[in-house]
């Protein structure tokens, strides 16, 4: 049942995206589907890339084009030009790219930031998504995160394995699904010189706590009037892990509920023994639903 | 759709099957809501409407009328929830359904989740929609939604008032769907569980057993689990149900079945495979993609 298994990611292709040097992945032909992961840039004690949807990829290429991309400053995509560490630079990096591929409508998936990433794309340009998939995000949703009780003063120095593994396994409800392969990419990224030098502007020069935070803070305040407002108009999934102890059940039914005022065609899907990253530790179940829901708001209509 | 009639024990039964030729997969069994011959709204298979032949399409698909509904008779022990448990079995193996995924809407979840105690080897998936039989419902206040059903019970417009009750739009409910009541409740079965549910030992002997029905499952979902995956579908808006309602009934199961999952719905009420039939069958297929 748990992803024991490594699975390789699809081949990794590069595209210029206004500039920036974009790593991606995909697999399979038909109606795309664009995966955002979470974590942000800069990072000393983990680091995520495109390779968290690696369980994900090559099982939904049967029936789709499934994709993923490095995002603005993370994994193998260049860092933001001017030291633009924001989240807004990294949302338009992706809407970026969506364009410069040429996909759109997609049905974008989010996890955890990644997912008000996709919220704050789809939000802004909604001649790019078809459907919304929104996975265990405390990032998004309305209250209190609880990440850093969770994860805070990791015992392993930053950076070393076991630091990462310790990190995953507190997201996780199970230890067991965070393999090998999943901590040789998170160590992989960690020693990119791109990436420690993400690593010292946002932990040494500290624009992390003077810019990221704070415009994130800001733009969150927006996203979730616009959400209030009804601007968001598209179908909309929310799957959320049971056992997340960082981004909590009642997270995602105040998200649910704030999306389902306005939008008819809303759904909330929790799936058990599962922490933050359900798409890891149950990706059948994660992609059956994911392909359900996709094929219902297909651009054919029910498949 | 096949209309069947068969005796079961002695018992005219009947419902709807749809055979898919060369279909290997466990049967989706599908188990209707409503109390017969109280809840003011005559339910029977009909109740599943368009969405069984939709998943025809994919799996086997087979509908019952419990006993007290539609075309099936009320067996010689009473009208209970256990009499119910012991009809659907030997109804089953009548049918010769052996591997099969059951559905069950709010007292059918609960005959369900109660076979799927019983037969683990039988029943291969549960999934439970509008389910408050099962859920627990300590100390809750006095739900009004059926409170004051305009007179007479079971004519057209009473029925269409109940449904039109427990539905978040009036849409879905429509003239087949009346039509369909009406003849169910113009029935033999319907009129002899209406007069069991007339008199106060009908009334006393459906309670014990429904109450007992649930303390069993309770038990269970303590102890050992259930040995097979269990999905809760709800609708958001469910006059009937709370959402917290159906949070719990999920967490109960959660307990100690790995594979379970909870659903919403927006804008639906208790009767989802009618009003978002598209969506209820979307959340169905994906779990049984995923459970075989």
């Amino acid at each position: 049942m748990h992803a024991t298994a490594d699975v390789p990611m699809p081949e990794g292709h590069w595209i210029d995206v206004e500039g920036i040097r974009t790593r991606y992945y995909e697999a399979g032909t038909g109606e795309p589907i664009v995966f955002i992961y979470g974590g942000n840039f800069g990072t000393s004690e983990s680091a995520s890339s495109a390779s968290t949807w690696n369980l994900n990829l090559a099982p939904l290429a049967g029936r789709f084009r499934a994709i993923a991309f490095d995002k603005l400053g993370q994994g193998e995509t260049d860092n933001p030009q001017h030291d633009d560490y924001t989240m807004r630079a990294v949302v338009n990096h992706a809407a970026g790219f969506i364009r410069a591929l040429g996909l759109g409508p997609v049905h974008i998936v989010g996890h955890s930031r990644g997912a008000y990433a996709a919220m704050r794309l789809t939000l802004e340009h909604h001649d790019l998504v078809r459907s919304v998939t929104m996975v265990n995000t405390g990032t998004l949703s309305p209250g209190v995160g609880t990440n850093e009780v969770v994860l805070s003063r990791p015992p392993f120095p930053p950076g070393s394995r076991e630091c990462v593994r310790w990190v995953y396994e507190r997201y996780s409800y199970s230890p067991g699904v965070v393999t090998e392969g999943w901590i040789d990419s998170v160590m992989h990224t960690l020693a990119l010189p791109k990436y420690q030098e993400s690593v010292s502007k946002i932990e040494e020069e500290r624009l992390g706590m003077k810019l990221f935070l704070p415009q994130l803070a800001r733009d969150k305040g927006e996203t979730l009037q616009w959400l209030a407002e009804g601007r968001l108009q598209r179908p909309i999934q929310i799957i959320w892990g049971f056992n997340d102890q960082t981004a909590v059940l009642e997270r995602g039914m105040e998200l649910y509920q704030m999306v389902a005022r306005h939008e008819r065609r809303a759904q909330l899907h929790v799936i058990n023994q599962s922490g933050h990253f359900p798409f890891r530790e149950h990706p059948a179940r994660f992609n059956a639903l994911l392909a359900r829901f996709v094929a219902l708001h297909s651009e054919k209509g029910s498949a | 759709m096949g209309r069947f009639d068969k005796l079961v024990g002695g018992i005219a039964t009947s419902g709807l099957r749809i055979d898919k030729p060369g279909c290997q997969t466990p049967t989706l069994v599908f188990l209707h809501g409503g109390i017969p011959g109280r809840t003011p709204y005559a339910s029977s298979a009909h109740l599943w409407g368009a969405c069984l032949e939709q998943f025809a399409r994919e799996r086997n698909v087979l509908a019952l009328d419990l006993p007290g509904a539609g075309a099936t008779g009320i067996p010689a022990s009473g009208l209970t929830v256990d009499s119910m448990i012991a009809h659907v079995r030997a109804s089953l193996d009548a049918l010769g359904i052996d591997r099969c995924h059951l559905i069950g809407h709010d007292l059918g979840g609960l005959i369900a989740l109660a076979l799927a105690s019983e037969q683990p080897a039988r029943i291969a998936a549960v999934s439970t929609v509008a389910c408050v039989a099962a859920a627990p419902s300590g100390d809750m206040i006095e739900n009004k939604t059926f409170a004051y059903p305009p007179p007479p019970l079971w004519s057209r417009h009473s029925q269409a008032w109940a449904l039109e009750r427990i539905a978040y739009s009036h849409h879905p409910i429509d003239t087949a769907l009346l039509d369909a009541c009406m003849e169910g409740a113009a029935g033999a079965p319907h009129r002899a569980a209406q007069a069991l549910m007339s008199t106060a030992a009908g009334i006393d002997a459906f309670n014990m057993s429904l109450a007992q029905t649930k303390a069993r499952f309770y038990e269970t979902c303590r102890g050992t689990g259930l040995a097979m995956p269990v999905q809760v579908i709800w609708g958001s808006d469910d006059p009937l149900g709370t959402v917290d309602q159906a949070l719990w009934l999920f967490r109960l199961v959660a307990g100690r079945q790995s594979a379970t999952q909870f659903h919403l719905i927006n804008r639906n009420g208790a009767l989802p495979f009618r009003e978002d039939p598209a969506a209820f069958q979307q959340i169905v297929a994906a779990f049984y993609d995923e459970t075989g």
